[in-house]
């Protein structure tokens, strides 16, 4: 019983170290600035780090399952951009605006799946490409022209809040709760880990592994346009290239929260660590005085160095 | 003083003793076989010889300087070179590439000349006598067979002083067998240690001039390799007697044909098979190596697309996958040749492995009832004797013999009622053996049909009730009963379409 309560604790170990360095970075940070640790500049790193950690929710899912998407950035962007052009700043039309959206996310993700299962198309490849199209394709769309301001409804639920909590925290929670509960207590979950962990094994005991593939990029598209429409109302408007940052970041939380690049292990809950880690982090730049280029690097480095640190106890298990 | 010389040899993992004070002689001129049940210690021994892993105390000295290798590659730099049954070639590289991999001369451009690795190879394998191998092919290509002679070759190629052989037979035919062990006893006669590790105890008494035992992390004797009966050696190795390793046929088998083939093609591999598999009997499958044996389990799995009728319980049925093979009326399960890349997660927990197939049976409206899931892993673990200390271990860290375990009851519980079983002994000790020949034996009387392919003819011969013997893609042979005899399953197997 012991050996299988350590065991327990030692499978969680780099998902508490992500939650440790998030609290030990945090601290750090107040004591430098002092208004860091406010209750309302609590509110607002939540609201910041729910964007990332949203995008990585499904990118936790597609990386659990082997595979990565890199198509968020331009899944994020191009819903944000027809959530403003399809509700033109009117709430009524996202009654049916958000559901379609969420769905088109869906089928930028059933596509990528299917490239990937049944024409054999590598990930990185499939998703790069669609990114590119996407990219493309809202270019043309929109001619580059700037759309309409977010519907008050959007910014709403981005910014408002009941009580102490913001809406926004909210809505992380409950699908943080849903991610949770589909990796650990169903089926589908298990099947997602041993694909991750090894394919043929999963397919000789009989797992529909196309199928969780597929439906691993489903949930990825899903988030990131649903990331995209909040992100929008937290911004105020839509524009080219505001999904850039989140490739690199939604990939970053994940490794950071303790998973595996290559699959078969890791959590959500590890991933929601990572997302806090790297808005901390990103709070914590400025308040060294540097200009933005500098920043960008010493944010690259840092999260390089984070995610080194973050596999190195995986690494030495394995060659213990 | 030996020349190869091991004394008071501990390690531990963490709290388990797995070396207690070992001492080891091996002479330069000898064969020297290493014998023990998984989990004695001879792994753990074999890789503080080769550098994989540091010992806590006592040394190890080869030709009078103490060997304190601290990697493999250190390990060959002092002229240890060792074969393992888990195979390490690089499947992207041809044979002759493996065979001088980190060990070609390099072009005065510093780039590797294919002419002169090729020209290598097929020197060394003119002076080795290997069987029949083209050097230029990739090794993804090969066989499991095959791929061993290479990893034979590859540790050869760099003349080493000593040669380790751990179960570097497990997927060998007979002929290939005889090869190496020639080959093991010509590498001694030329001054090498050779030392050398099976399961297989006749091959060990053939080839060994002594036999070191161990149990339990100790030396517990050394035998002249003739000189000791094999109940001898199995019971030093048991510190018991064991009672049989095979059990009694049993005449178990009904009329009912559970699994029908007919007419089964699939390329060139499998030329119209046909088979008839009855509940409660034990099919055999036989042949030299390579003879579409593979190809058959896989078809009837579902992993290969092959044409022909395959009928379950009477009645027709389309395998398109694993999952459809699981799922096809009684249900076709297999335990597939390569346990580590195709039945067990090995970084998994042993319950997640076991109940991996079956997750529908703990779940409930779309939710795991993880205390059923315990329960059935609590029942798997029982029924087949699984040593472990919890089952949230992982099933990687189990021997050789408990992996299987994992994976047959993997199998049971999906209910299949047709078992195919792919070379179920493959480096599993001779206790566990036997526990997995009455098991088979208690299946077949539950009603169960097992299909057994495995490359040890003893096997088939005291533990099918017919055996199929298959050559060039085609069933040459069905023997039964008093037929089923060494010699009459060679014949068959190089007959080449006559049936015997």
């Amino acid at each position: 019983m012991t050996t299988f309560a350590l065991r327990r604790l030692g499978q969680n170990r780099p998902i508490l170290l992500a939650y440790g360095g998030a609290l030990a970075l945090f601290a750090v940070t107040s004591a430098f600035s002092p208004g860091f640790a406010s209750a309302n500049h609590i509110r607002i790193l939540l609201i910041q780090a729910s964007f990332v950690a949203l995008v990585a929710l499904g990118q936790s899912f597609v990386i659990l399952g082997g595979g990565i998407d890199l198509s968020v950035p331009w899944t994020l962007n191009g819903s944000a951009i027809l959530m403003t052009l399809f509700a033109d700043g009117q709430n009524r039309p996202l009654v049916w605006v958000i559901p379609l959206l969420v769905a088109l996310g869906g089928l930028i993700g059933l596509v990528n799946g299917l490239g990937i299962t049944a024409l054999g198309v590598s990930p990185i490849i499939m998703t790069l490409g669609m990114n590119v199209i996407l990219s493309g394709g809202l270019l043309v769309y929109t001619n580059g022209s700037p759309t309409a301001a977010a519907p008050a409804f959007v910014e709403t639920l981005a910014t408002g809040r009941v009580g102490p909590v913001p809406y926004n925290t909210l809505i992380w929670l409950a699908l943080a709760s849903l991610a949770t509960v589909v990796l650990t207590w169903t089926a589908f979950g298990r099947h997602l880990y041993a694909l991750g962990t090894n394919r043929m094994v999963a397919q000789f005991s009989g797992i529909a592994v196309s199928r969780v593939t597929v439906v691993t990029y489903v949930i990825s598209g899903m988030t990131a346009a649903f990331a995209g429409i909040l992100l929008t109302g937290y911004v105020g408007q839509a524009y080219l290239g505001m999904g850039d940052p989140y490739l690199f970041a939604s990939v970053a939380a994940v490794a950071i929260g303790g998973a595996s690049i290559l699959g078969g292990s890791g959590h959500y809950l590890g991933t929601i660590a990572g997302a806090l880690i790297l808005t901390v982090l990103a709070g914590l730049l400025p308040i060294l005085n540097l200009n933005t280029a500098s920043l960008q690097v010493i944010y690259g480095v840092v999260i390089l160095a984070t995610v080194a640190l973050a596999t190195l106890p995986g690494r030495l298990a394995v060659t213990r | 003083m030996a020349d190869l010389e091991a004394r008071a040899v501990t390690k531990r993992f963490g709290g388990v003793l797995a070396l207690d004070g070992v001492d080891f002689e091996a002479d330069a001129g000898e064969v020297h076989a290493l014998i023990g049940e998984n989990g004695a210690g001879k792994s753990t021994f074999i890789k503080i010889l080769t550098g994989a892993v540091r010992p806590d105390e006592g040394e190890v000295v080869l030709f009078g300087e103490p060997l304190a290798a601290r990697s493999p590659r250190d390990a060959a730099s002092h002229g240890v070179a060792a074969v393992f049954q888990e195979l390490s070639l690089v499947p992207d590289l041809t044979v002759a590439e493996n065979v001088w991999f980190r060990r070609e001369r390099l072009t005065p451009l510093g780039t590797i000349s294919r002419r002169r690795v090729r020209r290598d190879t097929r020197a060394l394998f003119g002076r080795l006598d290997f069987p029949p191998l083209d050097p230029d092919i990739e090794v993804r290509s090969l066989s499991v067979a095959e791929r061993q002679l290479v990893e034979v070759a590859k540790a050869v190629a760099g003349d080493p002083r000593v040669l380790i052989l751990d179960e570097a037979t497990s997927a060998l035919s007979p002929k290939e067998v005889s090869w190496l062990l020639d080959l093991a006893r010509r590498l001694a006669a030329g001054g090498m240690i050779v030392v050398y590790i099976s399961h297989r105890l006749a091959e060990v008494r053939e080839v060994a001039s002594r036999i070191t035992v161990f149990r339990n992390g100790h030396s517990v004797g050394v035998t002249e390799g003739a000189a000791a009966s094999e109940d001898e050696i199995v019971s030093m190795m048991l510190g018991r007697r064991l009672e049989r390793l095979y059990p009694d046929k049993e005449a178990t088998a009904t009329e009912a044909v559970a699994l029908r083939v007919r007419d089964l093609r699939f390329g060139h591999r499998l030329r119209g098979i046909d088979l008839d598999l009855r509940e409660g009997e034990i099919l055999g499958v036989g042949g030299l190596q390579g003879q579409g044996q593979l190809e058959l389990f896989l078809s009837l799995f579902g992993v290969l697309r092959a044409r022909g009728t395959i009928e379950l319980d009477g009645r027709p049925v389309k395998i398109s996958s694993p999952r459809a093979a699981l799922a096809a009326g009684i249900g076709l399960a297999l335990v597939p040749e390569d346990r580590q890349n195709q039945g067990l997660l090995l970084p998994k927990s042993v319950r997640e492995n076991v109940t991996l197939a079956v997750t529908k049976r703990f779940s409930r409206r779309g939710l795991l009832d993880l205390e059923r899931e315990r329960a059935l892993v609590g029942d798997a673990i029982r029924q087949l004797s699984i040593v472990l200390s919890s089952p949230e271990q992982p099933v990687g860290s189990l021997s050789g013999g408990n992996q299987q375990k994992v994976v047959i009851s993997k199998l049971l519980l999906t209910r299949a009622k047709v078992l195919l079983l792919y070379d179920l002994t493959r480096g599993v000790d001779v206790g566990t053996k036997g526990e997995i020949f009455q098991l088979m034996r208690n299946l077949a009387r539950e009603g169960y049909a097992i299909l057994f392919f495995s490359t040890d003819l003893q096997e088939l011969i005291h533990v099918a009730d017919r055996v199929a013997v298959i050559s060039d893609g085609s069933v040459t042979g069905l023997l039964e009963g008093e037929a089923i005899t060494e010699d009459r399953i060679l014949r068959a197997s190089v007959a080449g379409g006559t049936a015997a």
